[in-house]
Parts: C-alpha cells; sequence; structure tokens
C-alpha cells in the first residue's frame, strides 16, 4: 500500500516507474501469448511438432501442454509484483530457447524455400500467428533485455511480494 | 547484484508451482491434451513445411498428377497407406454403393473446416479428438467396404493419421485410402460440397 500511494503522490522515481512498467509490459505479453497457445492447445502441438525437436510423444504432449500455462503463470507473477527475479530467470530462459528454435527453423527455411532470411514468414507457435523471422528476433532479443533488466535491477516498489527469499 | 542462491531457489520454485499449475490446468480443461495419446501414429519425422507466400515446390500427392518422387507419395508408402486420385474418388462418389454406405469417406479436418464444407455425406473424424468421433464412426468404417479419409490436402497430414488411427482400430488395410488431394482439389475441380452437418442437403454453389 505503501507504494501505491507514494505512486499516487508522485513520490515514485523515474527509475522505479521504469522498473514497474517494464515489469507490467513483460507481463503482460507473456499472459497474452500464453493466453493464445492455451486456448488451442491442440494447435500449438501441430506447430511444436514441426520443430522436429522432441521425438517421443509423451514428452512433446507434456511440454505442449505445460508450456503456454507456465507462461501465464510466469506473466501473473510479475504483473502481481511476486518472485520477480525468479519469474524473470524462468522468462529468460524459456526465451532463449524458443529463439534459438526459431532460428534454426527459420534457416532450414531458408534453405529450402531459396528466401531472403528477412522475407521468411511462418506460425512459429509463439501465440501471434504468423511474423517476420527478423521482426519475431527483434522482439525476443527486446523482451529478453527487459527479462534481464529484472533480475539486474532491483525495484521493490508496487509489489505484492518481490523476493520469496531474502537476498 | 543480486544474490544467486536467492534468485536460482526462487526460479526453482516458480518453475515447480508453474509446472503444478500447468498439469493442473491441462487436466481440468476440456480442451486440454491427453499426455499418453499419440497425435501422430506413424509420423517419424514432419514435412518441411514452406513458408508463407512460398508456392509448394512439390505438386499436390494425386495420382491424377504422377510424381513418383513427390514426398507426400513416399510418406504415404512408409505409412503403409493406399492413395487413391481424384478420378477414382469421383467414381466412388458416383458409385451407387456410396449411397449404400459400403463406401464412406471420412473427412479428418476439425469443426469448423468440415461444417465450411466436406463432401457431401462424408462423416468427420478429427484424430486429435478421437473419443468424441470414434463410437460413430468405427462401425461404419468397419461394415465398409471402402474408406477414403481426406483432409485438406497439400502438406496436410492428418487424413494419413486418421487414416492409421482408423487401421489401429481394426479397419482392415486393404479398405482404406488415402484422398491426398482433399477438399482442396476436390473444390478446385467443382465438385459438389455440403456445407453444415453431414447430410443437411445444404450445398455451396460450384465456382463459375
Amino acid at each position: 500500500m505503501k507504494a501505491a500511494a507514494a505512486l499516487v503522490t508522485g513520490r515514485v522515481g523515474a527509475a522505479d516507474l521504469f522498473a514497474i512498467l517494464m515489469r507490467w509490459l513483460l507481463g503482460a505479453v507473456f499472459v497474452t501469448l500464453g493466453l493464445n497457445k492455451a486456448i488451442e492447445p491442440l494447435e500449438f502441438l501441430k506447430l511444436v511438432r514441426q520443430y522436429d525437436v522432441l521425438h517421443h510423444h509423451v514428452l512433446l504432449n507434456l511440454v505442449t501442454a505445460m508450456l503456454p500455462w507456465i507462461e501465464i503463470f510466469c506473466g501473473l507473477l510479475l504483473l502481481l509484483g511476486v518472485a520477480v527475479r525468479g519469474a524473470a530467470v524462468l522468462i529468460l530462459v524459456m526465451l532463449g530457447s524458443f529463439t534459438a528454435a526459431v532460428l534454426l527453423r527459420a534457416l532450414a527455411l531458408r534453405e529450402t524455400s531459396g528466401l531472403p532470411f528477412c522475407a521468411i514468414k511462418f506460425d512459429c507457435g509463439c501465440g501471434a500467428g504468423e511474423v517476420l523471422i527478423c521482426r519475431k528476433l527483434g522482439e525476443n532479443f527486446l523482451l529478453m533485455a527487459l527479462a534481464a533488466a529484472l533480475i539486474l535491477w532491483r525495484s521493490h516498489r508496487l509489489c505484492l511480494r518481490c523476493s520469496v527469499f531474502k537476498s | 547484484m543480486p544474490n544467486a542462491k536467492a534468485v536460482f531457489l526462487e526460479t526453482l520454485l516458480v518453475a515447480a508451482l508453474g509446472m503444478l499449475l500447468a498439469v493442473t490446468a491441462n487436466a481440468l480443461s476440456q480442451r486440454g491434451i491427453n499426455l499418453r495419446q499419440d497425435y501422430f501414429p506413424g509420423a517419424a519425422k514432419p514435412p518441411v513445411l514452406m513458408p508463407s507466400d512460398t508456392p509448394s515446390v512439390a505438386p499436390p500427392a494425386t495420382r491424377d498428377s504422377v510424381n513418383p518422387s513427390n514426398p507426400a507419395l513416399k510418406r504415404l508408402r512408409q505409412r503403409g497407406l493406399q492413395l487413391v486420385s481424384r478420378s477414382e474418388v469421383v467414381t466412388l462418389f458416383r458409385d451407387l454403393r456410396y449411397e449404400q454406405g459400403l463406401v464412406v469417406f471420412v473427412d479428418a479436418r476439425d469443426d469448423q473446416h468440415y461444417t465450411t464444407g466436406h463432401i457431401p455425406g462424408a462423416w468427420q473424424f478429427y484424430h486429435y479428438r478421437a473419443e468424441n468421433y470414434l463410437p460413430a464412426i468405427l462401425p461404419v468404417c468397419l461394415t465398409a467396404l471402402q474408406v477414403v479419409v481426406y483432409c485438406a490436402g497439400g502438406e496436410c497430414e492428418d487424413s494419413e493419421f486418421a487414416a492409421i488411427m482408423l487401421r489401429d482400430a481394426g479397419v482392415p488395410a486393404e479398405s482404406l485410402f488415402v484422398y491426398a488431394g482433399g477438399i482442396t482439389d476436390w473444390t478446385t475441380h467443382g465438385l459438389p460440397v455440403e456445407t453444415g452437418s453431414r447430410r443437411s442437403g445444404v450445398f455451396l454453389a460450384p465456382k463459375p
């Protein structure tokens, strides 16, 4: 409540305000993308299969079933300000893995299609439909930068419980 | 700098709770994924899909345009499935046995695509939700002499997965056929299309 009062009375510094906006932005993006996948899990399953990374069907099903909900959970934690660093680390790990997978797939598609790299467009299963690869990579790097900043930047403003463990 | 141990523990906690939530949500959701079901039976590798806006290099895998090197044809053979051409499908469609239920058409697409337009009289079997369709469709397929399964055509593999699932459920392999051209090939050639439910009697106007 103190933080909310500080925000209302204008005693929140620009750095704090920036940290809050970063956290809310990253949280909102992850809740939205996660929901898009969770609503149509079978469509997501078909897209994940295209990456040809998970070969056993149980593993493929498990990852596909869990990923959207973990994204939603991490997004909600960031929006509420609970376990912010833990959620940000997990988001960073997920984003890093997704980016590598999308990049490899785009390179394979470039091989088969002969199109210029930035003209490659496909539904990467990221929850936003078909995207141009360069734009997707740019977005992912921006989101990764936000997650990294949240890990390094200590701001407890408008947090329900910013850190679960004392640090 | 943050305390690395505290951050690590927090990450583990978030991951564990996230996984717990995910498993619970998936189990409770009607749209959830059946973790033990193989949704892609008989599949070794997914086909390399071309990026959108790029015309497919491979022609459609129909025997009306024979191309033995077609990857889809090769894939069908590897999966032990028989291919049926459009002209054969049309002959079967006009066969009296079709009305008698001895020839059965199976549409392997989801509800939205099926109701938008399917081959008149085709049964729907969206194999991703097999439990919803198998009780109705299996007896029909078991009594049929020929079962033709199709999906959208092109790079769509769902007709193959549906056919394999029917085969695994007891439909004789020799009576199962895959129409690889699918509904796209069917509609492109101005053949009749029924909308809504099966035997709704509502047909799309043929393309001029």
